[in-house]
């Protein structure tokens, strides 16, 4: 604890530091929230800069950015169905349902509140834990266990928001497909690049998922319009109230375990982990009909992982020196700025610097409570735009998102070819939340599944010998087995009621 | 019996005179042989330049880069916006750079993958060909490392032991890409030994220094630079450089030499490159900025904190052009050998 208040002195006592922890935070939400234009993008910009600052501010800074840009991407999603960063998609699933519904207040509320719960929490873990947990991380996961992993999330993907679990495993087999496009990420094989070298580099998931959402949905109120069906958002500054929250207690504790689990893991981070929060939502959910048309769980789900998987992320980082993601990989660039390595020799060298981190994403996670609140009482009245000034808006910001992304335009063709794919797809009871999922969970699942192949001599029975592996392999086969048993078996008609003659 | 002498002494005199050329074709340009200014050719550049980096900003690549693109400007003044293409091994990035203008604006940095991709496939462009080398500002050995705690072997020759008694289930990580340097190193070194591994490729840093310290692997392929926090702590031990001879910094582990590997190593290096194209005095100019850059004592600072100093570092423009070629008349015999090529 007296490690905590020193480095919470630190923090505070320098005005230096107070100027970049509000610069990170502000900077982290407003970049967070544009789409494309990300934490990453402002982060890339900072990082020759933190040279000219100490390690401890250097490192500070992004982790705050980490934390906030995180945060930052929720609302455009659940306002105008286009996530601020990939990790905020889940949230469209649920989000912008409820903006339509007139309760984007609600939607908004509940995402600030779970971020900054899912992050304080996942900063809580990190403070005590950080060591003994990240050893663990990587010695019980190897390629085998994330795959499973992957697999047991794949396996659930199918039943969200599609019109029957056909379409649904359809879905995802497209996104599994579209995941393939470019250089086989083991044997480095050209793969469905039709001699466009630029496919090399595949298929991207950040223009794929602006395309999905934000351009298919400009389509869509285009159509609406032109039909004369078009109806306003309602704006709505409600938010959750206890009792509603009270009875999602579950929803959120199953995510911060899920969004830590998936932050400590190299290479997954939390895109990942908004994914798997919102398909344990639908998994767990004795109604999974609701999810994707309106519901608070899932907006929950989402956003309390992908913001526990922020402190989860710095674990391995600070402990071991492994970046799990772009932004930790960048932190090491600022460490080694300062001419430090991170890793276990931090905590003997500059300990004082690794507790000033923890304090800053404590209290940045605190901050984004009452900023949120804030921000969700100024930004739903976005909604108030008129459509035809926000439309073009939309799709410029999508626009330079997706480019912005590797500055390459054939991500602003394959935004705008997604876009129309979805429009038709998502009238067609086909899912959309599904081959995005499929995308996401396929690179790493391919990757992982040729390198557990490897590991365990192209022997399938190895994963008897991994019970974690195992477990979660099983999980996933009993999951589409109950999918195919609901589909195939008729559900039980209500007697029909006869009429009683007196 | 004096003509043998003679002829001994003619062929000494030859030896020593060939030592002493190689050792001036090797020696980093000093940077008394460059000037200290150079007047800009016609005002170039005018505007911020740009440096295309077909790789991500977190990687060795993009740390590279911006050493040299502030190295660059602190020579000249001149700024350089830095631009990241990922994907495709680098082969994005290298086709946009190929799309944009020849008039010295723009600058690339590339791995030697693109050497090794034109070696595999003609199709590929030779960067000695395409481009202009402005400087080979990074060359590095590879090495095998085991954890630092590791018991069932400590040593080269344990090592070697352990794996045949495994009989191919023996697991080194990697980035085992068809025809990688990796791979055609491990190739060399496991041919010699009678030796059969699993290759388990990671095509990032983070996850693959993960499974070997999380034990998902026996051990691992990678440069010292990558890995200095590993060793630094204690918790990776190199136990072979894929070096012909020792270098200072790692004098305690056995080298090719120490264990009868005879092939030449494939090394690990990056540069600096403009096109072809781009008018002479600006490339000249550039030349002069980018060499000049290196050694700059801020760059100098950068490299050694990454191993890039433990062997000659630096090729100029005519020692990038003969390393890219001779590493990839090296990549050619080898995938012939492995039936990659005809």
């Amino acid at each position: 604890m007296e490690h905590f208040i020193a480095g919470t002195l630190t923090l505070f006592s320098n005005p230096v530091s107070i100027l970049i922890f509000t610069g990170g935070l502000l900077g982290g939400m407003v970049f967070g929230a544009i789409p494309g234009v990300s934490m990453l993008t402002l982060a890339a910009i900072l990082l020759p800069f933190t040279g000219n600052l100490s390690a401890t501010d250097g490192i500070m800074l992004f982790s705050v950015l980490y934390c906030s840009g995180v945060f930052g991407g929720a609302i455009t999603a659940i306002l105008f169905n286009i996530p601020g960063a990939p990790e905020n998609a889940p949230t469209c699933f649920d989000g912008y349902p409820m903006t339509q519904k007139g309760m984007a207040g609600k939607a908004v509320g509940a995402a600030v509140l779970c971020s900054a719960f899912g992050g304080t929490c996942s900063a809580l873990l990190m403070m005590f834990a950080t060591a003994p947990i990240a050893n663990w991380a990587i010695s019980a996961f190897g390629p085998p266990e994330i795959f499973a992993l992957v697999f047991f999330g794949l396996a659930v993907a199918a039943s969200v928001g599609s019109g029957d679990l056909w379409k649904g495993w359809l879905s995802v087999l497209l996104g599994l497909m579209i995941a393939m496009v470019g250089i086989d990420p083991v044997g480095g094989l050209e793969r469905f690049d039709f001699g466009v070298a630029y496919l090399l580099a595949g298929i991207h998931f950040i223009p794929t998922i602006l395309g999905f959402f934000a351009v298919s949905e400009v389509f869509i109120q285009m159509e609406k319009r032109a039909k004369g069906t078009t109806e306003a958002p309602k704006v709505n500054l409600d938010f959750p109230t206890f009792a509603e929250f009270w009875k999602l207690k579950l929803a959120v504790a199953r995510s911060v375990v899920i969004g830590f689990f998936c932050g400590i893991l190299p290479g997954i981070g939390a895109t990942l982990a908004a994914f798997m929060g919102y398909n344990e939502a639908v998994r767990w959910s004795k109604d999974k009909t609701k999810f994707g048309k309106g519901e608070l769980e899932g907006v929950v789900s989402s956003e309390t992982a992908n913001n526990a998987a922020t402190g989860a992320a710095m674990i391995p980082l600070l402990a071991l020196g492994l970046p799990g993601g772009a932004l930790t990989a960048m932190m090491v660039g600022v460490f080694q700025m300062h001419e430090m390595e991170p890793g276990p020799l931090v905590f003997v060298n500059s300990g004082d610097l690794i507790w000033v981190v923890f304090a800053a994403m404590f209290f940045a996670n605190i901050c984004i409570f009452f900023l949120g609140w804030l921000q969700t009482k100024t930004v739903v009245h976005m909604l108030r735009i008129p459509f035809h000034f926000l439309a073009p808006a939309i799709l410029m910001m999508a626009t330079v998102g997706a480019y912005a992304v590797r500055g390459l335009v054939v991500d602003v063709i394959v935004m705008f070819t997604a876009g129309l794919i979805a429009f038709f797809l998502r009238r067609s009871g086909y899912s959309v939340a599904g081959i995005v999922l499929g995308l996401i969970l396929g690179k790493v699942g391919e990757q992982t599944f040729a390198q557990a192949m490897q590991m365990l001599q192209y022997d399938f029975s190895g994963f008897l010998d991994r019970p974690i592996g195992l477990a979660l392999i099983l999980g996933g086969v009993a999951t589409i087995a109950m999918g195919a048993w609901r589909s195939f078996v008729p559900k039980p008609q209500p007697e029909p009621v006869t009429a009683v003659s007196d | 019996m004096t003509h043998s002498f003679s002829g001994s002494k003619r062929f000494a005199a030859k030896f020593v005179l060939c030592l002493v050329a190689g050792a001036f074709a090797a020696a980093p340009a000093s940077p008394g042989n460059l000037p200290d200014k150079m007047e800009k050719p016609n005002g170039f550049p005018e505007r911020p330049m740009t440096m295309l980096v077909p790789y991500g900003p977190g990687g060795g690549s993009g740390q590279l880069s911006r050493a040299m693109a502030e190295a660059v400007t602190e020579v000249t003044g001149a700024a350089l916006n830095l631009e990241y293409k990922p994907g495709g091994s680098g082969t994005v990035g290298m086709k946009s750079y190929m799309a944009a203008p020849a008039d010295g604006y723009s600058v690339m940095e590339h791995i030697d993958d693109a050497t090794s991709a034109h070696a595999l496939k003609a199709k590929n462009p030779n960067p000695a060909e395409v481009f202009v080398p402005l400087v080979t500002a990074q060359i590095t050995f590879s090495q095998i490392y085991i954890r630092g705690n590791e018991t069932r072997f400590t040593d080269w020759d344990s090592y070697v032991k352990y794996v045949k008694s495994k009989k191919g289930r023996s697991t080194i990580a990697n980035v085992s890409k068809a025809g990688s340097m990796e791979r055609v190193n491990l190739k060399f070194i496991t041919d010699h030994f009678g030796m059969k591994m699993q290759q388990i490729s990671f095509d990032k840093g983070g996850p693959r220094y993960a499974a070997l310290k999380g034990g998902q692997v026996d051990a691992l392929f990678e440069q010292p630079g990558d890995v200095r926090g590993f060793l630094d702590s204690g918790d990776f031990k190199p136990i072979l450089t894929i070096y012909k001879t020792r270098p200072a910094a790692f004098k305690d582990v056995p080298a090719m030499n120490d264990v009868g590997l005879t092939f030449e190593p494939l090394l690990r290096f990056r540069g600096f490159y403009v096109h072809k194209d781009a008018p002479a005095d600006r490339v000249k100019w550039l030349k002069w900025a980018f060499q000049k850059a290196w050694h700059q004592p801020s760059f100098q600072s950068f490299n050694k904190k990454k191993f890039m100093d433990a062997i000659d570092s630096f090729r100029d423009t005519e020692g990038s052009v003969k390393l890219i070629n001779d590493t990839a008349a090296i990549y050619r015999k080898a995938y012939k050998s492995m039936g990659l090529v005809k």
